[in-house]
This record gives C-alpha cells, sequence and structure tokens, in this order.
C-alpha cells in the first residue's frame, strides 16, 4: 500500500503526474498568497532516491526536503522489491510536501512504485522524470548489487553515486567492487557518506603534521590504532570507516598491502601495511562500546612514531558524551600540546547537503578506497 | 628529513579546510576594547572551528601588569559574552586559553621579553618563527611599536615569516598616511603589511566579486550602456555615544567614506582581474579609484553634502543631537553625514553617476549597493499600464540581512495589461543556512595564511584621500556650519537635492 497522504494520488503517466504536481503548486500558490508570501520553484539538481523498504524511502524523501532550501532539488523515490507479491508493475505518485520551511521553496516529491521483476523498467520510467539539464545525484539507501544490468542502467544516467557503506555488511569487499563500476568503467562519480563522516577527523589528523618538527615523524611511524563503535554487545561489527581512515593515510603517506585484512579477536581487525622501502607498519582496528556513538563510527585514533630514541605519540579521542575531541601529541608519555574542539554528530542532512555540493569526484577518496582494494 | 620542508603529504584533496601555518598572533592593545569585543572572540570561534592550527600561541601586549593566569581570566568573560555561538563551550576554552599569554610592554625591556618568550613558544609549541603582529591600539601608538619591533630584531627572526596587520584610521589625510606607510616600510616590506577594512571581510562584499565574475548573465550589462547609476547607502542608527572623542576629530568623511564606502565603489566598479590574487584583484582596484574624477573645491557644491544630526527620534525614542553629546565640542563643524557624487573616467563608466551616502541617526542600520539600470529604449506599453513599475535595479544588500535582489516588472495576471515591479530576493542565510563568519574570522585566518587579497595596499590608501582630501579642505575653509538634520530622518535636505537636480532620488533601503 501507498500511503497517499505522503505520496500523492498515483496518476497513470508521466504526463498526468507532470499536470497533478502544476495542479498543486497553483493550488499552494494560491494558499500562499493569502498569507502574503510567494513560494518559488526552483531546481538546481535531481535525486533520484533508491529504496528497497518503505521506511528507508520515507526517511530518506524527508532528508531531502530538509534540504530543499540549500538544495533544492526534484526528489525521485524508486521504492520496491522484486520479490515482492502481487501483480508485477510500475505506478507514479506525485506530491509537494508542505513542511516547516517549504513555504519559499516547492520541493517536488516523485513517488515511482514498482512491484515484482520490473527492475529493468526502471530507468525508463526514471529518465523522463529528471528535470533537464540538472546533475542527477543517485543515492542507494542500501547495497547496490553492480552485476545487475538494472543498476548499470541507473548508474549511467547519474553524475554521483551516493551510498553510505555504514551499513555495508562486508565493506571491505562491496566499498572496492562500487569503485570498479562506477570509478574505474568511468559511469559516474562515487561517495560515500561514511567518508564524509570521516571529514573532520582527517582535518584533525592533517594539522598535526603541518607542524614542520612532527611532520618529519610521519616518516618514523611504528603504529596506528584505530578504535570504533559498536553496540554494547559487540555484535554490530561495522568496520568501514576506520578502514576508510587508514586507506586515506596509507595512500597519502605512499604505504601498501603487505598482507591481506584479516579478523583478530573480537570483531577487530589486525594487518601490516608496508612502505615503499618494504618496512612494516602494523595496523590495528579495535571496536570499542563507547557511548553515545553510533556503531561504527571511528572513536579515535592513535599514531606512534619513534625518531631518536624519542617515542612520539598523536592522539584523537572523541568524547562521545559531550560531543568534543581531544588531540594530543604527547613525547615519552608527556602532553606537549592538547586542543578540545568540538566534533559534534553530523546526521545524514548535513552529510548529504556536503555531498550535493560537490559535483567532481572525489581523488582524495578514490586513491583511499583503491588502496582498500588491494587489502580485500 | 625531507619532510620538515615538504608539503604536508596529508593535506590534498577538496573537503579540507585551509587552515594556517603554525605561528604567533600577537596583539598590541591586548587588554583594549577591539581585543576583547572582536578579535579574541574571533580567535575563539576559529579554535571551535578547528581552523586554527595546532601549535599556535596568542599574545596579548598591554601596559599593565597582568600574570597569563589574569589575563586569561579577563577574556575569557569577554569572549563568553561576545563570541558568535553562546555560551561559551568551557573546554575548548580550556585548551585555547593554555595558549593565550600576557606580556606587559612599557620599555625596552618589554619587547626584550616578548622576543625571549616568542623564541620559547618556537621551541616549545612548534609555532615555527611565524609572526603575526596586530596593532589594535590607538593610532597615536602605530609608529612607536613598529620602530621597537624593528629595533629588537622582532621582524626579522630568521626563520619564519613576519607581518603586520594595521586598523583603520590609515592617517587623517594623504600625507599622514603617506608617513604612517614610511614608518611601517622602515621596518616591513608592503606585503608584509595588512590594512585592514573590515567590511571586505563580509560575505557579501565577497559575493559582490562572486556575483559580478562568476556569472555570465551580469557582467555584459555592468556599464554605462545600461546602468543609469548606482548609489551605495551605509546607514547607522546609532549616535557617536562611545567614540565620541574620536569621532569628533575624525567624522563620516574620515570613518566611513575614505574606507568602507570607497571601498565598495570600487568593487563595483572595478574591471575583471586576471585571477583571484592579491595582487591581480588590488592593481584593478587602484586602477579604477584613480579613474574617480576627484571633487575639487570648486565642485564641491555641486557635489558633495555634508550634515551634522540634531535632537529627533529613532524607533520611537528620543535622540539628542550631536552636539549635546559630553564629548563633543560645543561649536564642533564635524560632519556626521556624507552625501557625494563621483564620476568614474572610464571607458566602462564614462557619465554614470555613483551616488554614495552615509550617516549616523539615520532610521535604520542598512548598508546596500543598488545599480539602477536604464529604462527601456521604447516604451510598448501605454503609460497607466506601467504606473506600476520602477526602473530594474540589482541591489546588494549587506546590512542587516545579506542578500541580492533583482527587481523587474511582470505583468499583473488579470486581463489587458498592468504591470508591477517584482522583486526576485535572494537571502543568504536562507539559502545557506549556515552562519556567516564574522569579518574578523575570514581577515585574521587570511592575514595568518599570508592572503592580502582583502587587505589595503598603500597605493589604494592613497588614492583613496585623493579623492577625500579636497573636500574636507573646502569644508574647513568655508567656514560653514554643517547643515542640520533630524535625527531619525534621511539626512539634510540638500542631499535630496543632490539627486534631485539630475532627476533622480535616493532609494529607501
Amino acid at each position: 500500500m501507498v500511503d497517499t497522504e505522503v505520496w500523492g494520488q498515483p496518476t497513470p503517466s508521466v504526463l498526468a503526474l507532470e499536470r497533478e504536481l502544476a495542479r498543486v503548486r497553483r493550488e499552494r500558490a494560491a494558499h500562499a498568497r493569502e498569507h502574503v508570501a510567494t513560494v518559488a520553484r526552483a531546481a538546481v539538481l535531481n535525486i533520484v532516491v533508491i529504496a528497497r523498504r518503505q521506511v528507508h524511502a520515507l526517511r530518506a524523501a524527508e532528508t531531502v526536503a530538509t534540504l530543499a532550501m540549500r538544495h533544492p532539488s526534484r526528489a525521485i523515490v524508486v521504492l520496491g522489491d522484486a520479490r515482492e507479491e502481487g501483480p508485477p508493475g510500475i505506478s507514479l505518485h506525485a506530491q509537494l510536501p508542505s513542511g516547516d520551511r517549504a513555504e519559499l521553496v516547492y520541493n517536488e516529491r516523485i513517488l515511482v512504485r514498482a512491484r515484482g521483476p520490473v527492475e529493468d523498467r526502471l530507468a525508463s520510467v526514471v529518465l523522463p522524470l529528471l528535470v533537464p539539464d540538472l546533475p542527477l545525484f543517485l543515492w542507494w539507501t542500501e547495497t547496490p548489487d553492480v552485476d545487475r544490468p538494472y543498476v548499470r542502467d541507473l548508474l549511467a544516467l547519474a553524475q554521483r553515486l551516493i551510498v553510505d557503506s555504514a551499513d555495508f555488511a562486508r565493506p571491505e569487499r562491496t566499498l572496492p567492487r562500487l569503485a570498479t563500476a562506477c570509478v574505474v568503467d568511468r559511469r559516474c562519480a562515487l561517495t560515500d557518506l561514511n567518508w564524509a563522516r570521516l571529514t573532520t577527523w582527517r582535518e584533525l589528523l592533517v594539522q598535526f603534521f603541518d607542524v614542520p618538527a612532527w611532520r618529519q615523524l610521519l616518516e618514523d611511524i611504528e603504529g596506528v590504532r584505530v578504535s570504533f563503535a559498536v553496540d554494547a554487545d559487540g555484535r554490530e561489527i561495522h568496520p568501514s570507516q576506520a578502514l576508510l581512515l587508514v586507506g586515506w593515510l596509507a595512500s597519502r603517506l605512499g604505504w601498501r598491502a603487505s598482507d591481506r585484512i584479516s579478523p583478530s579477536e573480537a570483531g577487530g581487525h589486525l594487518f601490516d601495511l608496508a612502505r615503499a622501502d618494504g618496512s612494516r607498519i602494523p595496523i590495528r582496528l579495535r571496536p570499542r562500546f563507547e557511548r553515545g556513538l553510533s556503531e561504527g563510527d571511528v572513536s579515535g585514533i592513535r599514531i606512534d612514531a619513534r625518531r631518536d630514541g624519542r617515542h612520539t605519540q598523536f592522539r584523537i579521542h572523541r568524547d562521545g558524551g559531550r560531543w568534543c575531541a581531544a588531540a594530543t601529541v604527547s613525547v615519552d608519555d608527556e602532553i606537549v600540546s592538547e586542543r578540545i574542539v568540538p566534533l559534534p554528530a553530523t546526521d545524514v542532512v548535513e552529510l548529504l547537503s556536503e555531498e550535493l555540493t560537490i559535483l567532481a569526484s572525489d581523488r582524495v577518496f578514490e586513491e583511499a578506497l583503491a588502496l582498500l582494494v588491494t587489502l580485500a | 628529513m625531507a619532510l620538515a620542508t615538504a608539503a604536508n603529504p596529508l593535506r590534498a584533496g577538496l573537503r579540507l579546510a585551509r587552515v594556517p601555518e603554525p605561528s604567533v598572533l600577537v596583539i598590541f592593545g591586548g587588554t583594549g576594547d577591539l581585543t576583547s569585543r572582536k578579535l579574541m572572540p574571533a580567535l575563539y570561534d576559529l579554535a571551535r572551528q578547528r581552523l586554527l592550527p595546532a601549535a599556535f600561541a596568542v599574545v596579548g601586549i598591554g601596559r599593565q601588569q597582568l600574570s597569563d593566569a589574569e589575563y586569561r581570566t579577563q577574556l575569557h568573560d569577554a569572549v563568553a559574552s561576545h563570541t558568535r555561538s553562546r555560551p561559551i563551550d568551557e573546554e575548548v576554552w580550556r585548551t585555547f586559553a593554555e595558549r593565550l599569554f600576557y606580556v606587559s610592554v612599557r620599555t625596552d625591556e618589554g619587547y626584550d621579553e616578548l622576543r625571549t618568550r616568542l623564541g620559547r613558544f618556537d621551541r616549545d609549541l612548534g609555532t615555527g618563527g611565524g609572526r603575526l603582529f596586530y596593532l589594535a591600539t590607538p593610532p597615536n601608538a602605530y609608529a612607536p611599536i613598529v620602530r621597537a619591533l624593528g629595533r629588537h630584531d622582532l621582524a626579522r627572526n630568521g626563520t619564519g615569516w613576519a607581518r603586520i596587520v594595521v586598523e583603520k584610521p590609515f592617517g587623517r589625510d594623504r600625507a599622514s598616511a603617506a608617513a604612517l606607510t614610511g614608518t611601517l616600510h622602515e621596518v616591513f616590506r608592503e606585503e608584509e603589511i595588512f590594512r585592514i577594512d573590515h567590511y571586505l571581510g563580509k560575505e557579501t562584499v565577497q559575493n559582490l566579486l562572486v556575483l559580478r565574475f562568476a556569472n555570465a548573465i551580469f557582467e555584459p550589462v555592468w556599464s554605462r550602456q545600461y546602468v543609469d547609476h548606482v548609489q551605495i547607502t551605509v546607514a547607522e542608527s546609532l549616535g557617536v555615544d562611545e567614540r565620541a572623542e574620536y569621532y569628533d576629530s575624525a567624522g563620516a568623511m574620515r570613518d566611513v567614506v575614505q574606507n568602507h564606502l570607497l571601498q565598495l565603489l570600487t568593487l563595483v566598479a572595478m574591471e575583471p582581474p586576471v585571477d583571484f590574487a592579491a595582487g591581480a584583484v588590488r592593481d584593478e582596484k587602484v586602477k579604477v579609484l584613480r579613474a574617480v574624477r576627484p571633487i575639487g573645491s570648486e565642485d564641491v557644491a555641486a557635489n558633495a553634502v555634508r550634515g551634522q544630526y540634531g535632537h529627533g527620534f529613532i524607533e520611537g525614542a528620543n535622540v539628542p543631537g550631536y552636539l549635546e553629546g559630553t564629548e563633543v565640542a560645543p561649536e564642533s563643524r564635524t560632519e556626521t553625514f556624507v552625501a557625494l557624487r563621483f564620476f568614474v573616467d572610464s571607458w566602462r563608466w564614462e557619465g554614470t553617476p555613483f551616488y554614495l551616502r552615509t550617516g549616523k541617526r539615520l532610521p535604520k542600520r542598512a548598508t546596500e549597493i543598488a545599480i539602477q539600470f536604464r529604462a527601456v529604449p521604447h516604451h510598448l506599453f501605454a503609460t497607466d499600464a506601467r504606473e506600476g513599475l520602477e526602473p530594474n535595479t540589482l541591489v546588494v544588500r549587506i546590512q542587516p540581512e545579506e542578500g541580492i535582489s533583482l527587481k523587474f516588472g511582470a505583468k499583473v495576471p488579470v486581463q489587458g495589461i498592468r504591470i508591477r515591479s517584482v522583486a526576485m530576493d535572494f537571502v543568504y542565510g536562507a539559502a545557506f543556512l549556515v552562519d556567516a563568519p564574522d569579518a574578523y574570522e575570514t581577515l585574521i585566518l587570511d592575514a595568518l595564511r599570508g592572503d592580502g587579497t582583502l587587505f589595503t595596499r598603500q597605493d589604494e590608501v592613497e588614492e583613496q584621500w585623493r579623492l577625500v582630501d579636497p573636500i574636507l579642505e573646502a569644508w574647513r575653509t568655508s567656514g560653514a556650519r554643517p547643515p542640520q538634520y533630524a535625527a531619525g530622518s534621511w539626512g539634510p535636505g540638500e542631499a535630496d537635492a543632490l539627486m534631485a537636480r539630475d532627476g533622480r532620488r535616493w532609494r529607501q533601503p
């Protein structure tokens, strides 16, 4: 069942859908005029959300609606599951949802409801619904199966594929496969909300090594430990953020894989990376229960370096309860620099908003991914 | 070892903010008003946004004897009430304050102590020899400080860089501005001098350059062929209460016209620079300032209006006149209002007037640039149909709500033709939903990074004074009192007459 309150009445064709949208727009404009306001129709991008479950579809549609003022867009939500029972088919619904800020800009929401094995037709429905001349962001709420032809068809329409590897069951395998399908085959740019979650971590790490005296220690790193949050029972293990952070560090510093990634006790990972001269750097990813953090979120990183007998430790630790991070440098266990900075939780709205500002491919991300490919 | 001098290999990619190199910021006037109301809150906000380098220190300089701890306590309260992210985060403040120091400087020994401590920071904190000196003192202290910095080898330390930030006023006429520059040049090279005009740190002012040079549709109409005239308004509803003593010796011309208003004119009128680097942008700014026709003493009456506010009402409150202020000389002829008509003698702007006005105790606080376009060459529509039609205007609002609006005529949707003006509004805050940074945050960061694009260069300052000096001189020699205007009005009637003579009128911002 489609909730027509949320998604609007079904319309028989794309043309009828556009007419319905125009009708609702007029209605809304008349209403706005009574309240001495004007509503603008604006769109700077198309966003196509692919969801298999109603709840994901709705959450995504609401996220896009929240961004209506910053990234006014036409949102096309494709909802369906090939395994669904009942007569197969596709129906279209259109709605201008009214939110708290939707009074100023129309936020067009279109639902493409697919039932049964109709996936191969999806691209042909999405294409005529796109606002012409505008980029298309494809937001896949689960794990896209790049071996399926319809997935490749949709990727070919898009400028950018947005995924969230936080929920990937085997991110160290899935991410590289996605990277190949998008980037290597040059279909579209790929991005991961989990990568965007790392921006602040990367910023803080980079700042340590802006200091020349500390920068030279990059050559003397003898170990990296990254911890990431798990639930209290330690069952939900999602190491993809931690992996991406290590992948980034390694790709920037010219380290390469020296052995395959292997699970260690308690759901962690333990492996070595190697410098150009072959010397090894042990990497340890540790799951830890941390109150207030979502599963998979990086909660800390520690980089140990030794030069001339002096042991320098660079450490960033996130305090889940207070949403701030302490960045400290200590030499032979004595703290020489300490900074506490806010590190607020990044909600999906913020992350998506950042992604929507970037159209080109993110080279640094792709290089970090490429390193993960060699580890898998 | 090579990595210590090479670029940071981690610093690549589009998402990372540009953070300054390790350095020390030394603020002269460390206990002053500007420091506690603007500079420290801006620095704290930068720290909060992770925009300060990991190796960084701030040293406040003052005449009082204070310990580092006392200084930190003093500034804590100032930052707590002036940061734009209230309430203050005590943990963030704590680690920020650990890098906050105070040195009392009265004599040469003070400078020696400063040098010793800076050396210690370089060693212990890794600040690497980078120094940014900030003159947040009254202008009469500038020269002695600069010379002392030179004498004590503080500006040349062999390893790092040294720069100096100078607050306005940059002199009080062309000669004193040149003298100030001369003093600065005894110790600093011109590219190490950052003259701050906080207007240039405002987002919309920078956006003006983006609007002009990143869009293809505006630049073709940005000339005498399509623009009827330009109006630039910097209106304040406040009086001169706190700064009366300074203001009475300066006046609106020196306080606002010489810097803010002429900067805005420059940005509207300049030619496209070859790139967005400091040199190219400032070259173009100087070029257009050179093209502005000075208002000579014989033209002052026709092109310049001054005024002084009398008593009146602002937002319903009864406010006293300028001369009733306690710190104002009873016979003061200081102008609190200026309106000017400038022409830019260039290929692009020949014959297009630029009207500038600024004043205290005007009805509201508003800063805007309005580009008014010419009417269509031939009117198709009957006179009564176009009664509601006003000229096309592009307004760049800077205060209070940053944004851009374009006014154009549209048909009223009924039968027959009736035209009404509608405005297409772009509101900065609504479109990006982020708090714009304070101008001081932007400018401190730029100075720490060594980017001088938004700072005023020596030749720019001198060109500004070249335009201002003859008008001030004509007013001074006339011996007349400035015309009075009621507080809460848009200035003296003479300002309206200045426009009316050209068949135009001021906008209501």
